[in-house]
């Protein structure tokens, strides 16, 4: 500790370059900050989840084929499940929006007893529940979109031939990791607009939630329901709502990968970047450097506070970069810029990882030049003197 | 010459060499020398004499091909290089020509940088080097930058540094070299009155005759040994 003020006056005494060094790791921190958060929200979901004991049925072939509504009583009346609920992704355009927000057909009656973490005044829900055209918007898309109860929301159909009309009946909350930016209507509209649309698509649904009555019971009731649809005419496929979160990202490839892949080349080029400044400050303070061995500093203590002034480099950028790119999205929300891209925001865990990330990177950025200065020959470098 | 007991500095039969392609350059030769306690040494000779090794074996900072360098009673061989470190910080005090300050600390904080070896408090670091800083006539520059002193100031503040650890031994490497006639006077009265008033031994390596007269004793080396020489006749040889 008693050396940290020297190591601190040493960090700034090239302000610019220190400053700029420090800048060029917050800079690159901060697409690797949106990347890890990306990835962290949807860990964070998955476990504020699992606490409902949540399974999505899906057709055997994926989200591309379709489940015969008949199957939510049947999936109703497998033992241990709570209840279940049908879930077909309308995939609308919205005015003149090219990207489109998660718009769900479901049952209005049993919604919130599959998600109970959502809440909504009564009144509301009560609303929504006796409007067969009402929907439900969460509190997040609902700022971004300005939308306020008994607003119209035109939605155009992509994946089906048919538009809807849907009135805001009710804007629903919940916890930070909740996804407060879903719109949910009615089932019954939406499978009404297909008959007459005379599409084949009617009678179905896209997938199946269910809560199971226990932790306990979602590994047998999945297995049930396997078996139970095996020799249909549509074989089933549940999975935990943690998996089917997760396959969502592998439906993008090797997302995880690829963020590594790319965190990796950017963590080496501001290694290169920050050895260099501190290799150059070692090369400027040969000198002192000779001095400090010669009044008695030894190799270990000079490898230490070289070492300490390139972590705290480091450091500048990462509370730059890591603490600013948390606070920069919680002021900016990324939704109302892309709707496609629902919830965001910094979590503290990963704001702090990219502060922990950049420290690294001083540490090893710093280990070849401390270890030069740690090694500078006092003869050398007093010569350079006399 | 002197009491082999009391000496401070004693080079034994010290020959030091460098090799350059292959070639063994002899800088020192059979060199033996005793210092003793109290004495104010100036070493002169040409460049290239091997003044400047003579103060690097005295501190340590390199080795003898052959012979031993005792120091304070310590055998500089037996020591590894951490231990040297570990030695130089509790018993030498180093001046240099271009006085070294550390640009980004103030006068006090350059003073207390040895100190920072000890197991000091920072306030007991903080009244030591207050305390050497007033004994070089600086305690009103303590805050100051060593960009906002004069050259004769700086030197002043780094025989300040060199003194905050109470050294057995100063060494100075031209102490005088990158002043004015004023400034030079001043530094050498300062390093006259740490010898006489606090008994430290000093072997300052110099070009100028002006600044060998302040010391008490002068050595001169020639090629590696020393020979016998006064001031007057180094003078007068000029």
């Amino acid at each position: 500790m008693k050396y940290l003020p020297l190591i601190l006056r040493n960090v700034f005494r090239n302000k610019v370059r220190s400053i700029f060094t420090g800048i060029s790791i917050a800079i690159s921190l901060f697409p690797l900050m949106l990347l890890y958060a990306f990835l962290d929200l949807q860990d964070d979901m998955a476990s504020s989840t699992a606490q409902y004991n949540r399974v999505a049925v899906l057709h055997e072939g994926g989200l591309a084929g379709q489940l015969p509504i008949a199957y939510v009583d049947r999936v109703r009346r497998q033992p241990g499940v709570k209840d279940a609920i049908p879930l077909s992704w309308f995939g609308g355009n919205y005015r003149e929006e090219k990207t489109q927000f998660a718009q769900f057909a479901t049952d209005p009656k049993v919604f919130f007893e599959i998600y109970p973490e959502y809440a909504c005044p009564p009144d509301q829900i009560a609303a929504w529940q006796s409007d067969k055209t009402g929907c439900l918007v969460g509190s997040v898309i609902a700022e971004n979109k300005g939308w306020k109860i008994g607003d119209k929301i035109p939605l155009q159909g992509n994946i089906y031939p048919v538009d809807l009309e849907l009135t805001v009946r009710g804007i629903y909350d919940g916890p930070d990791t909740a996804d407060r930016s879903w719109l949910v209507f009615h089932f019954d509209y939406f499978d009404e607009s297909l008959k007459e649309a005379r599409t084949p698509n009617s009678g179905n649904a896209g997938i199946i939630m269910l809560r199971t009555e226990s932790a306990s019971k979602m590994s047998p009731v999945m297995q049930s329901i396997e078996s139970a649809f095996a020799s249909s005419d549509a074989p089933v496929k549940p999975m935990t709502e943690k998996e089917f979160g997760a396959s969502f990202l592998e439906m993008m490839g090797n997302v995880r990968g690829f963020i590594r892949m790319t965190a990796t080349a950017i963590v080496i080029a501001l290694i290169c970047v920050a050895a260099n400044t501190m290799a150059m400050a070692v090369r400027e303070r040969t000198r002192e450097i000779a001095l400090f061995k010669a009044i008695g500093f030894n190799r270990n203590t000079i490898l230490g506070m070289f070492l300490a002034e390139s972590i705290a480099i480091g450091l500048l950028g990462g509370l730059i970069g890591g603490i600013g790119t948390k606070f920069l999205f919680s002021l900016i929300d990324l939704s109302s810029v892309d709707p496609g891209l629902g919830m965001f925001y910094v979590p503290w865990r990963t704001a702090l990882w990219g502060v922990a990330l950049a420290a690294a990177i001083g540490l090893f950025s710093g280990l070849i030049p401390a270890w030069r200065a740690a090694n500078v020959s006092v003869i050398e470098g007093l010569r350079k003197v006399v | 010459m002197s009491d082999y007991h009391d000496a401070v500095v004693q080079l034994l039969d010290v020959t030091k060499g460098f090799r350059r392609d292959k070639i063994e350059i002899p800088v020192l030769t059979n060199t033996t020398l005793h210092i003793p306690r109290g004495d104010f040494v100036a070493v002169m000779g040409p460049s290239g004499s091997g003044k400047s090794t003579l103060l690097n074996l005295c501190a340590g900072l390199d080795r003898p091909t052959t012979g031993q360098v005792i120091v304070n009673g310590q055998n500089l061989g037996q020591l590894s290089e951490a231990g040297l470190s570990k030695w130089r910080s509790q018993n030498l005090g180093f001046v240099f020509q271009m006085y070294n300050l550390m640009p980004v600390l103030t006068a006090l904080e350059n003073v207390e940088l040895p100190l920072l070896l000890t197991p000091l408090s920072r306030s007991e670091r903080r009244k030591h080097a207050a305390a050497a800083l007033r004994i070089v006539g600086l305690e009103d520059r303590a805050d100051h930058y060593p960009r906002q002193l004069s050259g004769g100031q700086e030197q002043r503040v780094s025989i300040a540094r060199a003194l905050a650890n109470d050294p057995v031994l100063l060494l100075a490497d031209e102490p005088t070299g990158n002043l004015d006639a004023h400034s030079a006077e001043e530094v050498l009265e300062l390093m006259q009155s740490l010898n006489e008033q606090f008994g430290t031994t000093v072997v300052m390596v110099t070009h100028d005759p002006k600044a060998a007269r302040s010391a008490k004793r002068l050595l001169h080396l020639e090629k590696g040994t020393f020979v016998q020489a006064d001031i007057e006749a180094l003078e007068a040889s000029r």
